[in-house]
């Protein structure tokens, strides 16, 4: 549910500084331009936050605040003061009847967001219109590292994505960072000097930037009380050392909500193509089978009723794959897609030696599962054709 | 209640210059430094009379405080400089339409809040306690605000890359 701000201000200026300070999250601001209006609208539909001024015609913000205090159903909003009126006395007086925060203009647009991000949960927008990031689109990881090795290695380690790892050493530079712009994943070294490693943690969660930002820690694997101070703390992960690179980018993924199907599915022509990777772990096993039933039913949709499994790059057949293989053709079936398997010689021959696949018929190239395919579609042959034995 | 006659013009020169300066820097991001006034210079208008034949239109923003000590602030721009604040104050463009007279006359009173609420905040905090009013705009060219006899006046002149700002500070006497 998106929060509500009410701005109570006369001035026309502030309340457009007000929609431009939370331009960027993804909350609904309404408008008062005095007291009178502002109870209105709150008792309407009672805001998540308000933020009044004081000096205004009709009815100021110490009555509104006053009334607005005193109504058992409103007395609950917290209200942030946001006015030109400063002096100790003023303040003291207005901080009696009930705000849960005081601004003084002049103020800075990140101050009131921060301070706003305190009282409310503020989410960031997505940048453009929404669209689900894949994994092939370019992201920011923050790594907070003071051994260089160890960024050169998650560089290395990462270069065949389109990732853009930055690596800064301590946590001033890292809060620097954030604050200008938060990035997609951070990753927080346990091991740097003065435990600022938690405290590091604990300004990103209050930052209303990078609060929702994932981060993961990177720990020695032997290091478990502090595996568990940082699982207690809310770290999306741990990662430990020596790292496992091919572990950090399915976790980083995940936790960044990519879309990593393009690892598995293509479209080549009317076909859709479902290439498994030469080393089938269970997380790719259970990342690509995540993906079967909306990518078969999205190539249904769009027209395409022809699906290849190709298995050239598998270096061997287990039966995490087999079970996958079998769901995938299951899939098929039920949707009255044809499809054909592509392989190697050697899985060909290790599918002999499995009862779920030892009928299975396989073509040794794309090429010739494609034209087997257009074939079977134009003479009408059932989908099941090229499994046929 | 202390005296408008006891309150220092250091007092004062110290709360507006720090008022101007801190509303230019955080609201729009632009320095400003306080120069001394040569009341010989031709310029000097507005606020202070003859005005020049042809001077150029300026904005005034009024803001009053009321209290142990009594008082209202002029601020002076010329409406060129007004728009360029208005526009970076609400992130928009100079040329755009949606800059309006009214648009700048809000947002120079807002501005002109800001000021003489850090100024009055300071005097509060001296022991002077006093409220703001509402702002007020007065708009045109060749003309000049004269303060009532009783009042004490104070005059300073900003400089900010450039464009000229001028406070124009009347404190009422105890009676």
């Amino acid at each position: 549910m998106r929060p509500k701000i009410l701005t109570v201000d006369d001035s026309k200026t502030v309340r457009i500084i007000v929609r431009k300070a939370f331009k960027a999250f993804d909350c609904e601001i309404s408008e008062a331009a005095n007291g009178v209006e502002g109870l209105a609208i709150a008792a309407k539909e009672p805001p998540d936050l308000i933020l009044l001024d004081v000096t205004m015609p009709v009815m100021d913000g110490v009555e509104m605040l006053t009334k607005l205090k005193a109504d058992p159903v409103l007395k609950g909003i917290p209200v942030m003061m946001l006015t030109a009126e400063g002096g100790r006395e003023h303040v003291l007086k207005i901080a009696k009847i009930g705000v849960r925060d005081y601004i003084v203009k002049p103020f800075k647009e990140d101050l009131l967001v921060e301070k706003a991000g305190r009282i409310i949960d503020l989410k960031p927008l997505a940048d453009g219109p929404s669209r689900i990031r894949s994994v092939d689109d370019p992201v920011e990881i923050l790594v907070v590292e003071d051994k260089a090795a160890i960024v050169q290695q998650l560089k290395d380690g990462l270069k065949h994505t389109p990732w853009k790892i930055r690596g800064v050493p301590t946590q001033g530079e890292a809060i620097d960072s954030c604050s200008r712009q938060p990035p997609d994943l951070i990753l927080i070294s346990l091991s740097l000097p003065d435990e600022s490693a938690f405290s590091l943690f604990r300004s990103i969660r209050t930052n209303v930037r990078s609060k929702h930002t994932p981060v993961f820690a990177l720990v020695v694997k032997t290091e478990t009380a502090m595996q568990s101070q940082a699982q207690q703390l809310g770290f999306t992960a741990i990662v430990t050392k020596p790292i496992d690179l091919t572990e950090l980018e399915s976790k980083a993924a995940r936790a960044m909500n990519l879309d990593t199907s393009t690892r598995y599915f293509r479209t080549d022509d009317d076909c859709l193509v479902l290439t498994l990777p030469e080393n089938c772990s269970a997380g790719v096993l259970a990342e690509a089978a995540q993906y079967l039933q909306p990518k078969l039913t999205e190539a249904v949709d769009a027209g395409r009723n022809k699906v290849i499994v190709d298995l050239g790059l598998l270096r061997t057949l287990h039966m995490g794959v087999i079970r996958l293989l079998v769901q995938a053709v299951q899939t098929c079936r039920d949707l009255a897609v044809n499809h054909s398997l592509v392989g190697t010689a050697q899985i060909i021959a290790e599918c002999k030696g499995f009862e779920e696949t030892r009928s299975w018929h396989f073509y040794l190239s794309i090429a010739d599962a494609k034209a087997a395919l257009g074939k079977a579609n134009s003479e009408g042959a059932a989908p099941q054709l090229a499994n046929a034995g | 209640m202390p005296a408008t006659q006891e309150i220092s013009e250091l007092l004062i020169r110290e709360n507006i210059n720090r008022a101007v300066a801190d509303v230019f820097k955080t609201m729009l991001g632009r320095p400003v430094e306080m120069r001394a006034i040569d009341q010989r210079e031709p310029q000097l208008w507005p606020p202070l009379p003859p005005p020049p034949e042809q001077g150029a239109p300026h904005l005034v923003g009024t803001v009053g405080f009321l209290g142990d000590i009594n008082g209202l602030i002029y601020l002076y721009l010329e409406v060129s400089f007004a728009n360029l604040c208005t526009a970076r104050l609400l992130g928009m463009e100079v040329g755009s339409p949606a800059l309006t007279e009214e648009a700048v006359n809000d947002a120079i009173g807002e501005l002109t809040n800001m000021i003489v609420g850090v100024f009055k905040n300071g005097l509060c905090d001296s022991g002077y306690s006093c409220k703001l009013t509402i702002p007020s705009i007065v708009r045109g060219r060749n003309f000049c605000i004269g303060p009532v006899s009783s009042a004490q006046r104070h005059i300073y002149a900003f400089e900010s890359q450039g464009h000229r700002v001028v406070a124009d500070i009347l404190m009422k006497n105890e009676d």
